[in-house]
């Protein structure tokens, strides 16, 4: 076990109990230190000649975190260089930020350096952006100092892909912006229009009215509607009608005419032309926005993977990329480091988290021939490993490739909607020009007529009040769900999640804390529980294994507190021991670990593996014992029970074992438990579900999940789950509260169904106008009020959903 | 009548243009970049 108390940063002052970073200052005391930053920032203050503040230091420099620019050249940074004027800017990622005092540090060291002009560090994203006078320094010169503090930089510049997304996102948001600021100047003109055509309005002052229409209607067509009248464009010469063509078809035959109208003194039609624009593009910004999140799922999983491995050689220990990694080669992993690629261990024995490759939720003892996949953390001690396969095979990869073939997978019900309205389309132009051609032919009327009634019945079906139904909805809702912890990523999620009828489990860290807890303390006769519970927890104090850490943490909520121990020696996967201030031995582990020490030791009670068991034993009698379990999160019976109320079939699937697994489904009431699943396995019964029709909800937390979450219909996480999976969720959860899983189902059903009497309300539109537009009744200042009026019903009618309050 | 009119058209047009510039020169300054972000920042631990 790790032998890790808590210690006090002597830079910044935080306690921690990761591993230190140890300097000894020149009074030869230790002065650790919990990050990188700090230790810097030391040095800096001692050099800045501040040192006042500590005791004057004169030290070796610590091995973690060195790094070689030698690795680039001069002429490799400067294609890197952005010309902004008389300076450059310089994008650099740095790895290693992990406190804020990291990010001060390097700002302060940046801008002292000459010809540095400004400096800006992105705390979450370690981006930090250097405007700077190349003529005055070098980007190597800034590289070398970034190293000389133990970070490692490497340039950056945002993929094109990146950059793309980005410039299509800015377009979009300017043309919906002058969209919306025109279409509110407009509707005041037309309100005013209205207004006069029921009560009388002066000639000029319509005239004047209806030229201001047109002079703010027209660059919405123009500019912002200009997305679809290149798509109508393009789906007029594949032949491939979409919904573009009808919203060019609608904005433009709405503009024509209007223009048309007024010149001959007629109503004119414009709101209707820039309202139907304005709408479309919400949908728009929703669904590139969800696009969005898509991808940067899987670069976090890239960035998840170490970067850097230690490769062992004759002439001792070298740094080097992990794409430089060689199936064959050894590599040196250190405790509290990161499996470089996936391994085979060679010399040495340690305790391994697996949690993030197999859900499992405690450290798992590997020694000597075992297998380690890559992304996995050495917890205990250092060990010697054999590479197995190159960093771009590893383990994380591979899964990454398994998301994004999952994502991959989505969107073909979209396809299936845009055929849809293909026919919806081409049945609406098809009756427009039966209309005009039937009118032209056979009744005799004028090409005017005919020409007005085949356009009526084109704006009559226009998507307009369709395309608001959906949204307003869906804003509605997503704001509302926001205030009760609950985080929507965009509309189509509301509809899959109001669609399903099954829930997939996570086990480790979404249904469990992912932390073992004492569910229950024993002694065995002849000793009193008081003394071996302070007895334990003195001894379990320095190791940082979960199970004692949760020792210590029962103890200290029964009022006990550690003593000094000293003799503290751990056995990776076994135990510990340690000798009392009384001179007493204590040995706490597994029942393996004490009859190994040559104590008469059994579980004799009934003891079924679902709980971890420890035990206590002084001067080598066996004096008590700890029973520990993963513990429930917050909500997890009554979540299963209101998913249970509105017929959802619930599963528990994890990598953990049979039985434990077993024993939490039983405990919050899961029918179905499914244990020892890898992310391939969780992928597959997604598939399956899927497969035999039914729609999947899955709730995860970690690397494991990735693949299942991205399969799902729709995939949930809690806020505190691994990045990877915050990035493929749907759905996220604030708080750790489970039970809000069955409130988001509960607002998504609600909002479908203000979606679907919204949509009912445009249809009966729809249908109550076409034929009255077919048969030359509707006159477009009839039409205009209509639509106005239904726009403002279904805004209100989505409003409702602000005021939902169901939690189950 | 007419021309109080015509002021307060002309009017309502400048004050939205006004807004209109602030929303691109929000736009091109990069607020809207990550409206993601925001929001997750309360659940942060530090």
């Amino acid at each position: 076990m790790n032998m890790s108390p808590e210690q006090v940063c002597s830079h910044c002052g935080i306690s921690f109990r990761w591993k230190a970073i140890i300097d000894i200052a020149a009074d030869g005391s230790n002065v650790v230190f919990c990050c990188r930053g700090c230790h810097g920032a030391y040095h800096l203050i001692c050099a800045a000649g501040l040192d006042s503040f500590y005791l004057r230091s004169d030290r070796a420099v610590p091995t973690v975190g060195e790094a070689d620019v030698s690795r680039y050249t001069e002429a490799e940074l400067l294609k890197h260089l952005v010309p902004e004027g008389d300076v450059c800017r310089f994008d650099i990622l740095i790895h290693g930020i992990t406190c804020p005092s990291c990010v001060w540090l390097l700002e302060r060291m940046m801008t002292r350096m000459t010809g540095v002009e400004s400096v800006s560090i992105s705390y979450s994203g370690g981006i930090a952006s250097l405007r700077f006078d190349p003529a005055q320094v070098t980007p190597l010169e800034l590289f070398s100092v970034i190293t000389s503090l133990g970070y490692t930089p490497r340039p950056y510049s945002a993929d094109q892909s990146e950059k793309d997304a980005k410039r299509e996102r800015d377009d979009l948001l300017l043309r919906f912006g002058t969209a919306l600021f025109l279409t509110m100047q407009l509707m005041a003109y037309s309100y005013a229009l209205y207004a006069g055509y029921f009560q009388g309005i002066d000639g000029a002052m319509k005239q004047l009215l209806q030229y201001v229409s047109l002079l703010v209607t027209t660059p919405v067509v123009f500019y912002s509607g200009w997305p679809f009248l290149a798509g109508a464009w393009r789906s007029i010469k594949t032949a491939a009608p979409g919904m573009d063509l009808l919203i060019a078809l609608g904005a433009l035959s709405a503009w024509l005419y209007s223009v048309w109208a007024l010149f001959t003194g007629q109503e004119t039609y414009f709101e209707s032309a820039a309202m139907i624009v304005t709408f479309i593009l919400i949908g728009r910004l929703l669904e590139i926005s969800v696009r969005r999140k898509a991808m940067s799922g899987i670069s976090s999983l890239y960035a998840a993977a170490p970067q850097r491995a230690t490769l062992v050689e004759e002439e001792g220990d070298r740094t080097i990329e992990v794409d430089a990694v060689r199936p064959g080669d050894l590599l040196l992993v250190r405790q509290g480091e990161r499996f470089p690629v996936d391994c085979l261990i060679v010399e040495g024995a340690t305790e391994v988290d697996q949690s993030l490759a197999t859900g499992e939720s405690q450290p798992v003892l590997l020694t000597t021939g075992d297998e380690v996949r890559s992304g996995c953390v050495n917890v205990a001690a250092p060990v010697t490993v054999q590479a197995l396969r190159p960093a771009g095979q590893s383990y994380l990869m591979r899964v990454a490739a398994l998301v994004q073939m999952a994502q991959a997978g989505k969107p073909i019900l979209q396809k299936l909607a845009d055929r849809v309205s293909g026919w919806f389309v081409l049945a609406v132009i098809f009756l427009a020009l039966l209309v005009a051609a039937v009118r032209l032919l056979l009744l005799g009327d004028s090409t005017g007529t005919a020409f007005m009634a085949a356009l009526s019945i084109i704006l009559i079906a226009c998507p307009c009040a369709m395309g608001l139904a959906v949204p307003a909805a869906v804003l509605a809702a997503c704001s509302r769900s926001a205030t009760l912890g609950i985080i929507l990523r965009g509309g189509d999620v509301i509809e899959r999640l109001a669609s399903i009828n099954s829930v997939l489990f996570d086990k480790t860290g979404t249904v469990t804390c992912g932390l073992p807890g004492v569910v229950q303390f024993d002694t065995y006769p002849g000793h009193a529980g008081t003394c071996v519970l302070q007895s334990a927890a003195t001894v379990e104090e320095l190791a940082s294994h979960p199970l004692a850490r949760a020792i210590v943490g029962y103890a200290a909520e029964q009022g006990y507190r550690p003593e000094s121990c000293r003799d503290f020696c751990s056995i990776p996967g076994r135990g510990i021991s340690g000798v009392l201030p009384d001179g007493r031995r204590v040995l706490c582990g597994s029942l393996d670990f004490l009859q190994e020490q040559g104590i008469v030791a059994d579980l004799d009670q009934q003891h079924d593996g679902s709980a971890s068991a420890v035990l206590v034993a002084i001067d080598g009698e066996l004096a008590g014992r700890f029973l520990l379990v993963d513990q429930l999160r917050k909500g997890a019976g009554d979540v299963m029970s209101a998913l249970v109320a509105v017929n959802m079939s619930i599963a528990l699937i994890s990598g953990d074992h049979q039985l434990t697994v077993e024993r939490i489904a039983a405990e919050t009431g899961i029918a179905v438990a499914r244990g020892a699943m890898t992310p391939n396995q969780k992928l597959e019964y997604v598939t399956e579900l899927h497969e035999q029709g039914r729609r999947v909800l899955m709730v995860g937390d970690g690397i494991n999940d990735a693949p299942a979450l991205a399969a799902a219909t729709v995939s949930c996480s809690l806020s505190d789950s691994s990045d990877i999976a915050l990035e493929n969720a749907d759905v996220i959860i604030s708080e750790n509260n489970l039970m809000r899983i069955a409130t988001a189902y509960h607002i998504s059903r609600a909002t479908m169904t203000i979606i679907k009497q919204n949509l009912a309300w445009a249809f009966v539109y729809n249908i109550v106008g076409i034929p009255l537009a077919m048969a030359g009744i509707l006159t477009p200042v009839y039409a205009a009020v209509a639509m106005t009026a239904s726009s403002l019903l279904v805004s209100l009618n989505s409003l409702r959903l602000m005021r939902f309050n169901r939690h189950g | 009548m007419d021309e109080t009119l015509v002021i307060l058209i002309l009017l309502s047009l400048c004050l939205g243009a006004g807004c209109w510039l602030v929303f691109i020169w929000a736009v091109k300054k990069g607020e809207f970049d990550d409206v993601e972000r925001p929001k997750h920042r309360m659940m942060d631990d530090d």
